[in-house]
């Protein structure tokens, strides 16, 4: 901890040095990125409340509350839109595009089926989830079409964890110009709501949630590196369809890929952490197109004489938007014995040129 | 948490130790010695008065009485001797009394199940028996020891916890009622409710008696496979008696003097009598440093533990009136280290508080009608305490996060009272009356009214010809939290064939009762969703045992018995997990299962000269509950083994040499696995088998000081695999736990007696 308040005191200082020297340079201040820090990842507990979006150039952290949102817009060139994995939710399409006829035997079928439900006993789950590891490649929600015909209803379980059970939804999705139309409502609801989405260049994704409207949930797509977060993820069960099953997972990785951010896994016998240089970043291939490089890897599962623990062999190098490429490594999954507060360490290697 | 201040105890106890000899001073005594043909002490004969006052000899055969009987007359009795008349000899204050053996020297005393202590062969049920000589002999580190090596028990070690399960005959322990002197163990906890049977001191233990199937009628629930009533030391007539143990041992080959590595065990006993008065106090240390193994960093492959137990007693009695009330306190403290870590490393204590306050009495109204009481009160405590070490700062704290630190907290009153009213020579009624309240709390335990049980049962002795015995028993319960079954009964007989041959068959009804965790137990988090179910109701049984026990004298030197024995155990409605059909995210308990056990046992001891052997086979088979999905899979898996008890008694160097050996054999299974296209079907799976060997000697030296020495697991096993691929919800992985490799032990024994 010291050393991270030391450090970015320092920082503050070059920046306050920098400010006070080039008090009326119209050229905008640069801040040099943090070297290196202790980040205490505000996870919110022992029951995971939050999802964390960690920036290191800044050593900054934003906690927002997992069950604060329910779709994301994706704001690139293509028309997706994701629901909240973070909580578990599922999706299903009904095969019908009229949102009002959609009620009671949708739902029961639903329920029959189990398909909704995140467990291990549903085989299916895999094909109402988005994809963990890169969602916009194979959302559960179809890519909505310019045709609006093709936009189906979908009925969404706006999944149970860090969230109170609530209604299932349901949802149909339509173009509107360059951005979205949202037409929602309870599953059984004879009536529904319409909302505007307009994409945001500065985003990944616009946030909705079905109380709220739009809301501010991940920082712009430059502005953070990896989120520490709950949330579904996928394992090969050769039973499973596909093979895979969909299962939520309490301590997920992600890496900003939307946000161009690369990351590498190294382990510690290859190059041990503090050896490793800004020589030795040639030898890696950042990946940045799978948001779980750092996913479930980086800790143990525990077993029945042992807890879960982070694992001590492997460490990870992050390649932010600026191309700043930091060493990270992960020190606890607890803060004071409380879980769902893990901490972690980053050093500056190699700084953009 | 209760932690001792182990010195100031200490001190204190010692202290009233050093005070008894000077309030013994004044009393005259006569002082009786009970001996064989040989001159070889004869434990625990009683000596009647023509008052009809009994007296108890201690295990050295010693009694004291405290005036001169009516025209000097007794009579003395023990089991497996012959009943002497004799008349104290006028003017001396010391005397021996020879009896000789009856014809069986092999004769053991029983008393589970029985109103008062009878012989073995007398009892209607079939008791195995684990002697204090055995126990004496072995010198135990913990109860589990004893009994790993019996016929049909088998432990499973549970490791995360620092304790182990134990199954009986194929039946999981929660079907086994664990009793201290006939009083029922509370404290169930662990993941499946079933008592912790090392909690117990060793250095209290006298002898183990093994009753195998139902004894539901007198001992109610959960005494569906069978029981393990453990009896505890009693006082002998001495005025007064210290006794003080000290062992070491090693944990396989780790160990260091006195503390830490290895298992250090210390024990104090003291008790006095003071005219109708007698007063016990015990202390007990029993120390496990656990055992690294594999393990490099911070962790164990067995947790340490450390134990404190504590017992005071104080008993009054007259020639028609017997009082006892024993308070036993443990305390025990289990160590689970977190693994190395960069930061924050945590460690959790599992630590259980048990207060047991226990009064048990006799009271002979006259020669037709006499009552025994056993009343305990016990209040039960297990916390888990999380602690967290800081890898770069070195602070180390009780971490305060939520959910850190439980608390399960037990309390339970029990009551049980029979009568045993002679009505004639030939039939005996013995009615009796069994309360039983136990209040659950804690963090994962829904509020709950407690469980409150009340029963009646009423058993008659009848024995029309002397050769016949037929005990027929009912039992009527009334439970507050689930249904309990309408009527137990159960019908014992035994039939004299021929003067060294008697053949036993039973009839028994046995239940089983939802535990508290089983009804209000709930569990949420992000990986489990499990809620108890309060409309259990109790499994039950339908068991059918038979035995032959077959005794001879080949000669005078030789004497053997045999016993064979066969059981049929049926069980219904057996509480399993399942899908909660409200809410499939969630599992909970119903009343489901089927289960079967059956199988056979042979038993033949031999007793020539100075050697005593014990050897037995038994098999036994387990229900699989996939045969009723999968044709494939057989009906019953069945697992053989074989024990073997060897004594050798060494008489020039005052010694014996002890071998213990017991081949568990492999434990077959089934388990559902998918096929190449994604089918269910049935895999056999297969536990390993393994042998265990434990030798030890004991030497006497002088008349106070005995040296136990020893190696346990001389085989060196360790681990055994299994090919189950599943295993259960915390993977236990295939290799499965069993011993800690060969260890070695050394044991100091000094009483001293007045």
């Amino acid at each position: 901890m010291k050393q991270y308040r030391f450090l970015s005191l320092t920082a503050l200082l070059a920046g306050a040095t920098i400010f006070s020297s080039c008090d009326d340079d119209p050229e905008p201040v640069i801040v040099p990125p943090t070297e290196s820090g202790i980040i205490e990842v505000d996870g919110g507990g022992a029951e995971y409340p939050n999802t964390a979006f960690i920036q290191f150039r800044t050593g900054t952290q934003t906690a927002v509350a997992r069950e604060s949102w329910d779709l994301a817009f994706s704001s690139g060139s293509d028309f997706k839109v994701l629901i909240n994995g973070t909580t578990g939710a599922m999706a299903s399409a009904t095969g019908k595009t009229d949102i009002s006829t959609v009620g009671a035997d949708e739902i029961a079928a639903a329920e029959a089926s189990g398909e909704l439900i995140l467990t291990f006993t549903n085989l299916e789950g895999i094909l109402h989830v988005d994809d963990a590891a890169n969602p916009l490649t194979n959302p559960a929600i179809a890519s909505i079409s310019s045709t609006d015909a093709e936009n189906e209803v979908y009925l969404l379980n706006r999944g149970t964890s860090a969230a109170t059970e609530r209604p299932w939804k349901k949802i149909r999705i339509t173009r509107n110009g360059t951005g979205y139309t949202l037409e929602h409502a309870d599953a059984d609801s004879d009536t529904f709501t319409s909302l505007e989405v307009s994409k945001n260049a500065e985003d990944n994704f616009v946030y909705v949630s079905f109380e709220n409207g739009i809301v501010e949930v991940e920082p712009a797509k430059a502005a953070w590196d990896i989120a520490w977060t709950a949330g579904t993820s996928s394992t090969p069960y050769p039973d499973a369809t596909n093979g895979t099953l969909a299962y939520f997972f309490q301590d997920l990785v992600y890496s900003n890929i939307y946000g161009g951010v690369g990351v590498a896994q190294v382990v510690e016998t290859d190059i041990a952490y503090s050896d490793f240089t800004e020589a030795d970043v040639f030898s890696l291939t950042f990946s940045t197109n799978n948001r779980l490089t750092i996913g479930s890897s980086w800790r143990s599962g525990g077993g029945p004489s042992s807890s879960p623990a982070v694992k001590e062999d492997i460490y990870y190098l992050v390649k932010d938007a600026e191309a700043n490429i930091y060493k990270v490594r992960f020190l606890s999954l607890t803060k004071d014995g409380e879980r769902g507060k893990p901490s972690l360490e980053f050093e500056l290697v190699s700084e953009e040129l | 948490m209760h932690r001792f201040n182990l010195n100031k105890h200490f001190l204190l106890f010692l202290l009233l130790l050093l005070a008894m000899p000077l309030w013994t001073q004044a009393q005259t005594v006569l002082k009786g010695k009970v001996v064989n043909t040989k001159g070889e002490a004869v434990s625990h004969a009683t000596i009647w008065l023509a008052e009809l006052k009994g007296e108890v000899a201690d295990e050295q055969g010693n009694f004291t009485l405290t005036k001169l009987p009516k025209e000097g007359k007794l009579k003395i009795s023990a089991v497996g001797f012959e009943t002497i008349w004799s008349t104290w000899p006028a003017g001396k204050t010391s005397e021996s009394f020879v009896l000789s053996a009856s014809t069986s020297e092999l004769e053991t005393v029983v008393v589970t199940g029985n109103f008062e202590p009878q012989s073995a062969r007398q009892s209607v049920y079939q008791v195995r028996t684990i002697s204090s000589e055995v126990i004496q002999n072995r010198a135990p580190r913990n109860i589990q020891e004893v009994l790993s090596t019996e016929l049909g028990i088998r432990f499973s070690q549970d490791n995360a916890l620092g304790s182990s399960n134990m199954e009986l005959l194929g039946m999981s322990g929660q079907n086994v009622k664990i009793l201290i002197d006939g009083i029922p163990m509370v404290g169930r906890q662990g993941t499946s409710n079933e008592i912790n049977i090392n909690q117990i001191d060793i250095n209290r233990i006298e002898r183990v008696e093994i009753v195998e199937g139902p004894m539901s009628v007198v001992y109610g629930a959960d005494a569906l496979a069978g029981v393990i009533n453990i009896i505890t030391k009693s006082d002998g007539s001495e005025k007064f008696d210290v006794k003080a143990r000290v062992q070491e041992e090693t944990v396989g080959n780790e160990y260091s003097p006195f503390d830490g590595k290895g298992t250090h065990i210390r024990s104090v006993t003291g008790s006095y009598k003071f005219k109708n008065w007698d007063f016990g106090a015990s202390f007990s240390q029993n120390n496990f440093g656990g055992w690294k193994g594999e393990e490099t960093g911070r962790e164990y492959e067995w947790l340490p533990k450390d134990q404190n137990f504590l017992n005071l007693k104080a008993g009054w009695g007259n020639e028609s009136l017997n009082l006892e009330y024993q308070l036993d306190f443990l305390d025990e403290t289990v160590f689970s280290y977190g693994p190395e870590a960069r930061l924050e490393m945590l460690d959790q204590e599992f630590i259980t508080s048990r207060w047991m306050h226990r009064l048990s009495g006799r009271w002979d109204t006259n020669s037709k009608f006499g009552v025994t009481w056993q009343g305990a009160f016990t209040d039960y405590a297990r916390e888990s305490q999380t602690w967290v070490t800081n890898a770069r700062t070195g602070e180390h704290y009780q971490s305060q996060a939520p959910g850190t630190n439980t608390t399960i907290d037990y309390i339970g009153f029990s009551w049980r009272m029979i009568g045993d009213w002679k009505i004639a020579e030939k039939f005996k009624l013995q009615p009796g009356i069994d309360l039983n309240l136990e209040n659950g709390s804690g963090e994962r335990i829904t509020e709950n009214e407690g469980i409150q049980d009340y029963a009646v049962f009423l058993s008659g002795e009848w024995s029309p010809i002397s050769t016949i015995k037929i005990k027929p028993g009912l039992r009527k319960s009334w439970n507050s939290a689930y249904d309990t079954p309408a009527l137990i009964p159960s019908l014992n007989t035994k039939f004299a064939l021929n003067e060294n041959l008697d053949l036993r068959l039973a009839y028994a009804n046995g239940f089983r009762a939802p535990s508290i965790r089983e009804l209000y137990f709930n569990f949420f988090d992000a990986s489990h969703s499990i809620t108890g179910n309060p409309d259990l109701k109790a499994e039950t049984s339908n068991s059918f045992n038979g035995s032959l026990d077959w005794k001879t004298e080949v000669n005078p030197t030789w004497k053997t018995s045999t016993v064979l024995g066969a059981f049929y155990n049926d069980v219904k409605d057996r509480i399993a997990y399942g899908q909660d059909p409200d809410n499939i995210q969630v599992t909970t308990l119903f009343n489901v299962e089927h289960y079967k056990t059956t199988g056979f046992t042979l038993n033949q001891a031999h007793s020539f000269k100075n050697l005593t052997a014990n050897i037995g086979f038994s098999y036994i088979g387990r229900y699989n509950l996939l045969s009723e999905e999968q044709t494939v899979v057989p009906q019953m898996s069945w697992t053989p083994e074989v024990n073997a008890n060897l004594t050798y008694q060494i008489s020039p160097w005052r010694s014996t040499a002890t071998l213990f050996y017991k081949w568990t054999g492999a434990l077959p299974g089934y388990e559902t696995t998918a096929d190449s296209e994604g089918n269910p079907s049935a895999t056999q799976i297969m536990l390993d088998g393994y042998h265990w060997m434990d030798i030890s000697f004991k030497k006497d030296f002088g008349g106070h000081l005995s040296v136990n020495a020893g190696a346990r697991n001389i085989l060196d096993v360790k681990q055994i695999s299994s090919t189950s691929q599943g295993g259960d919800a915390h993977g236990t992985g295939t290799q499965r736990p069993v011993g800690y490799g060969r260890s070695y032990f050394l044991g100091l024994t000094y009483q001293l007696n007045k």
